[in-house]
């Protein structure tokens, strides 16, 4: 007898286990943000407006995969796949986003080794970075089924724990975006 | 080592383990009021946790062979009882409670508030302990002096890694942490030597970095202090005096501190008064001439991995810087 | 099915598969039974690996001034020890008993996500040989098992053991994370018709438990590994006191999972024993509630508890006060556990099979263990104590006379379910007593040697009072501890050939794994009887209603 449905309540549990992993780095940030006396900070290093762009990409893709979803229930096949599309660009519009700013911050000498601000900065953002290139994975490959052939239930399950996943990397960017960046204009 | 009496009248429990181990149990055996202290909370908890399984070894002694299966019929299938649980929850939640009580109590008593400067700095290196009089500007290395009686505010520092300044019979044990400074009273009250140990464990050599703390009375305290704080004697032989020059072009002063012969910073131990300490190495080897040259000629070998190079010294090197640091009274 | 003749190929055999070479069927199977099957073959082999370390420490520890292993060796020697036991050894064990037994006790076909679970092992394996690729690669970590920073750092550990250290336990940890969300899909989702959760047995209740456990604590030691691969790697300066970093912090982090853990492995071992003791007493487990609830107690407190491990940092006494306090309170609900297991026995009809053996040792040692736990809990002992030999003795008493003792009696318990064949009592019974003569005689007398100030960690000792016969005691026991493996292992062995026929249900126990034949076919069920209490098989047996 079934309960929930498996794929979500899988995906919850598993997103559960990550909300601590990054509850432990950004505590790390928090831990560290007072003892950065001198060099690179976020105050005069990072470019919070730019990001700020990028953020609402990532933020609007959480729209776009929600849309993708619906049309799916709706069997709106093209609109499903156009949603689910431009999800997939939005979120890679992001993550070149980070590209250009990691290039800058490099280019400055502002790295890992350089102070500890380097290091929590690096750290948590790349680890959200990477997660957010695994959800992209994830999202090619429904795109390529959502080509090759019509969805069936058990992909539509896939899509809903992908969602889900989707949601959980916003809500954490949100945090950091917050943390991180809107600090500066304190 | 002179056996100190206990300031507390052994209980059956340390009976039971000297006789049985024929050791000191030195956790068991204080000579300071921080331990004794200490070593009241362990028997207060030792008793409650020897009534708990007295208990529990009983029922298990008792109950496997009372209800042994003697025929096929199945028991009575009771299947619980709400105020057994309820018995058996509050009794530990009361005995626990007792046992936190008496631990703040314990621990308000063995480390109170520090108000002042520390009369002794001691400081962790992968494997030695540095230590430093600041009052008189003295520095040794391993070998603790305190004067008997009195309050002794010790702050624990390290060079390196982690490490942890310990000594059974006196106190409690605390982390050397680098970047940050600890403190631990001592107040001894019987005149002795005392083993101590590194207890974090620190790298290759951990299990040498013992030392000793030499409780002694005012009087002597003051003359081995006023002996440590002069500078390094002037060789008189010539072998000495020849030594000495080969110590500086040997390069072991770009590692050892001799006082008034030549300062460096401490990467290693203080040689000023080198002669004086009982052991050397850490405790690894008793400070004799016979070991001293084994020292010098082969410090990897007596102490894998420790920090000092095999220099490869010719034997009238070795001679020679021996005689020399023979005059380091 | 349950009488043919057992090839350990073919225990859990989906016959059903077409046969070409085995190993290829196992390499590719994702029947949880297989995958449970490899986890405790794996287990098992690393478990002698880890023994034999072992046996290298107590040689060198067996007189004072040996020089039968170099202080570097030594120190390699005793962190591969404790990472090998803790992270190949008893955490995947416990692990690869529930993915055997989980869906067979709540009467499902399979977990959840047998494909994640085949994924979990072979991650867990590949992080195994890679933490042993270290000596390959010249130098194993020596930093202890949990690695204090600065040591772990790239300024005192200059060679890579330390990166495969932490690589391997990475990879592990995610294995652990991956089967822990499918047993908690699998216990929500998948239990039979009529299996409330106040009718769930109780291994799978602790199970459940531990794997929520799992979830919240696992991230917190990836996320301190990642932190010390950052500092390693790219310089950083997270855990080193010079550019402002933490050694403490490493250590918060590191604790924050460390003690989480130590329940990680220690609640399916309670799990094991509140199956284990009714059967053989043949009653109910006494007061079926309370004992789960504790088990909720004990995970929630369990991630308060951390900095007991630190009360010899200097943190004040406002953390040791209170880390003093919620580590004491662990003993509570620990205790209600103790006392219901007994309670169980009490007016029984009880068995002495080796099974039962091992549950009552396991009641003995495990508390003595938990007792020196309370002994630390209150701080200012550990003040004295921590880093003696008296926290080995604790670790052992809870690890070894704990869980071990209690997979023990579940391997005896549960070996005729899983090959069809049961184990030679009579070589069991030498093992029981080999194993708990020689634990005692090995740990006991730790206990004195940390009294006397013998600090862990340390390749060999100078020669005071007392030390070198104590040491040596200890050692001998080691290897009446060999002893006993050694018949174990053979036992094992030789009852896959030669043991007696289990049949479905040797112990005439309640639990659905028994409804089904040894070993259960590929679909685990012809058909699941119905579930009315926390016992089917004993109200199929008692349709007039003997109350459960
Ligand atoms: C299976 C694993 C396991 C388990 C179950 C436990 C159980 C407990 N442990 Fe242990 N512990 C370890 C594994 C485990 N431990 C390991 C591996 C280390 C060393 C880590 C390292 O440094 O390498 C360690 C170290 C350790 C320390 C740090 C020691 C130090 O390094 O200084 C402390 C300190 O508080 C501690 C406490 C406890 C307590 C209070 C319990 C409690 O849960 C015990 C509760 C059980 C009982 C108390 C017995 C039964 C209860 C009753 C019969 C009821 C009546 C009892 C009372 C009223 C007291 N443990
Ligand atoms: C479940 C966990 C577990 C288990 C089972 C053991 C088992 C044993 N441990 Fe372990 N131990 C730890 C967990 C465990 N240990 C941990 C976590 C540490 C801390 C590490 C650290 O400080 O970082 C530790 C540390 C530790 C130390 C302290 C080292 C130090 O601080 O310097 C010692 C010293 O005596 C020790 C001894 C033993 C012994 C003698 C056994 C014995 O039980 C071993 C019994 C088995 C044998 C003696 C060999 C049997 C096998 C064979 C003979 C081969 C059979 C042949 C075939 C199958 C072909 N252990
Ligand atoms: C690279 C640094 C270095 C050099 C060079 C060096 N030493 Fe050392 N020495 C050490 C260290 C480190 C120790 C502490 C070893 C230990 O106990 O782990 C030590 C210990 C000693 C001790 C024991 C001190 C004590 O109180 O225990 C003596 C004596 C000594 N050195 C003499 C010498 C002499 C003589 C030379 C030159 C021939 C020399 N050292 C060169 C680093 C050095
Ligand atoms: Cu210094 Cu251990
Ligand atoms: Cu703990």
């Amino acid at each position: 007898m079934t309960r929930f449905d498996t794929p979500k309540l899988a995906t919850a549990v598993f997103l559960a286990s990550e909300a601590v992993f990054f509850t432990f780095l950004i505590a790390a940030y928090i831990y560290y943000y007072g003892s950065v006396a001198k060099g690179p900070r976020a105050s005069n290093s990072l470019d919070p407006p730019r990001t700020l762009i990028f953020t609402i990409c990532l933020l609007a893709s959480s729209g776009t995969v929600l849309l993708a979803e619906r049309s799916l229930a709706a069997r709106r096949i093209a609109a499903f796949r156009m949603w689910l599309a431009l999800t997939i660009v939005l979120g890679a519009a992001f993550l070149c986003g980070q590209g250009w700013e990691y290039a800058g911050l490099l280019a400055r000498n502002v790295t890992p080794a350089r102070n500890l601000f380097g290091a929590t900065f690096f750290t948590l953002t790349g680890f959200h970075g990477f997660h957010v290139l695994c959800g992209l994975i994830a999202l090619s490959v429904m795109l390529i089924l959502a080509f090759r052939r019509s969805f069936a239930q058990k992909e539509a399950d896939g899509l809903g724990a992908i969602a889900l996943y989707w949601h959980f990397v916003d809500a954490v960017w949100i945090v950091i975006f917050s943390l991180v960046y809107l600090t500066v204009w304190l | 080592m002179p056996e100190e009496t206990s300031r507390r009248q052994p209980t059956p429990v340390r009976y039971f383990y000297r006789t049985f181990a024929a050791v000191h149990l030195n956790v068991l055996n204080p000579a300071s009021p921080q331990a004794s202290d200490l070593l009241w909370l362990w028997d207060v908890c030792w008793w409650v946790c020897i009534a708990i399984l007295t208990v529990v070894t009983a029922a298990l002694l008792y109950i496997p062979f009372r209800f042994r299966r003697r025929d096929n019929r199945e028991p009575p299938q009771i299947a619980g009882n709400k105020r057994l649980e309820i018995a058996w929850t509050v009794v530990p939640i009361l005995l626990v409670t007792f046992l936190f009580v008496s631990s703040v109590l314990t621990a308000r008593a063995v480390d109170r508030p520090v108000r002042r400067e520390p009369d002794i700095v001691v400081i962790g290196h992968q494997w030695w302990w540095e230590v430093r009089y600041p009052a008189s500007g003295v520095v040794t290395a391993n070998e603790i002096h305190l004067p008997l009686d009195s309050d002794t505010l010790i702050a624990v520092e390290s060079a390196d890694v982690i490490h942890d300044f310990w000594v059974p019979r006196l106190g409690r044990k605390i982390d050397a942490i680098p970047g940050r400074s600890n403190n631990v009273w001592i107040r001894a009250t019987a005149a002795g030597e005392f083993d101590g140990a590194c207890a974090e464990y620190c790298g290759a050599q951990h299990a040498w970095m013992r030392f000793r703390v030499v409780a002694q009375p005012p009087a002597e305290y003051r003359t081995w202090l006023d002996g440590q704080s002069a500078v390094a004697a002037e060789p008189q032989t010539a072998e000495a005096k020849l030594g000495q020059t080969r110590f500086g072009q040997l390069t072991c002063v770009n590692c050892h501190d001799v006082r008034g012969f030549h300062s460096q910073k401490q990467f290693a131990p203080d040689l000023t008064h080198v002669a004086s300490r009982k052991m050397l190495a850490a405790e690894r080897l008793q400070n004799t001439p016979a070991n001293l040259r084994d020292w010098l000629r082969q410090p990897n070998v007596l102490k894998p991995g420790c920090l000092m190079p095999n220099l490869k010294l010719s034997d009238d090197d070795l001679n020679s810087v021996a005689a020399y640091l023979e005059t380091l009274q | 099915m349950s009488d043919l003749p057992l090839d350990p190929i073919l225990i859990a055999g989906d016959r059903a598969v077409p046969t070409h070479e085995p190993w290829l069927e196992w390499i590719a199977t994702v029947d949880h039974k297989r995958i449970g099957v490899m986890y405790l073959l794996t287990t098992l082999v690393f478990f002698v690996v880890g023994d034999c370390e072992a046996l290298l420490m107590r040689y060198q520890l067996a007189w004072p001034g040996n020089t039968f292993l170099s202080p570097d060796a030594y120190n390699q020697v005793f962190t591969m020890h404790g990472t090998t036991m803790i992270f190949l050894v008893v955490v995947p064990l416990l692990l690869g008993l529930a993915n055997y037994l989980t869906p067979l006790m709540i009467g499902a076909r399979d977990m959840a996500l047998p494909r994640l679970n085949a994924f979990s092992f072979w991650v867990f394996l590949f992080g195994g040989i890679l933490l042993y690729c270290s000596f390959a690669a010249g130098h194993a970590p020596a930093a202890g098992w949990f690695s204090y920073a600065p040591l772990s750092e790239a300024g005192y550990s200059t060679r890579h053991g330390m990166d495969y250290w932490a690589l391997a336990l990475l990879g592990i940890g995610i294995g652990t994370i991956a089967t822990a969300i499918n047993l908690i899909v699998t216990i929500v989702n998948l239990r039979t018709d009529g299996m409330t959760i106040r009718r769930v047995p109780l291994f799978v209740w602790m199970v459940l438990v531990n794997s929520c456990l799992i979830i919240f604590a696992l991230p917190a030691l990836n996320a301190a590994l990642v932190m010390l691969l950052v500092d390693r790697q790219l310089n950083a300066h997270f855990f080193t006191s010079l550019g402002g970093g933490s050694p403490v912090l490493w250590q918060h982090y590191f604790w924050s999972f460390g003690h989480p853990e130590v329940y990680i492995m220690v609640l399916p071992a309670f799990g094991i024993i509140s199956e284990v003791i009714p059967v053989f007493s043949r009653k109910p487990i006494f007061g079926y509630g309370f004992v789960a609830a504790s088990t909720v107690a004990i995970a929630l407190l369990s991630v308060g508890v951390w900095a007991h491990h630190m009360f010899a940092v200097g943190l004040g006494h406002a953390w040791d006060y209170a880390f003093s306090a919620s580590s004491l309170l662990i003993a509570v609900p620990t205790g209600v556990k103790v006392f219901n297991w007994i309670a169980t026995m009490w007016g029984g009809a009880i068995r002495f099979t080796t099974s039962m053996l091992f549950a009552i040792a396991f009641l003995f040692t495990f508390t003595i263990g938990g007792l020196s736990g309370v002994q630390f809990a209150t701080a200012p002992i550990d003040w004295q104590l921590t880093d003696t030999y008296y926290v080995v003795a604790h670790m052992h008493y809870v690890l070894f006379g704990g869980t071990l003792f209690a997979v023990m009696a579940g391997l005896y318990y549960w070996f005729p379910k899983i090959t069809g064949r049961l184990l030679s009592e009579k070589r069991g019974k030498v093992h029981f007593w080999l194993m708990f003569i020689g634990f005692h005689l090995t740990f006991f007398v730790q206990h004195i040697l940390g009294l006397d100030g013998m600090p862990r960690r340390v390749y060999t000792y100078p020669n005071l009072p007392g030390w070198a016969r104590m040491n040596l005691i200890s050692s001998i026991g080691a290897a009446v501890l060999a002893l006993a493996v050694l018949v174990m292992v053979v036992n094992i062995a030789l009852s896959l050939r030669s043991g007696a026929l289990a049949g479905d249900n040797p112990w005439d126990a309640w639990t659905l794994e028994w409804a089904t034949s040894s070993p259960p076919p590929e679909q685990n069920f012809e058909s699941v009887p119905p579930v009315r209490s926390a016992r089917p098989l004993w109200d199929l047996a008692h349709p007039e209603g003997g109350r459960a």
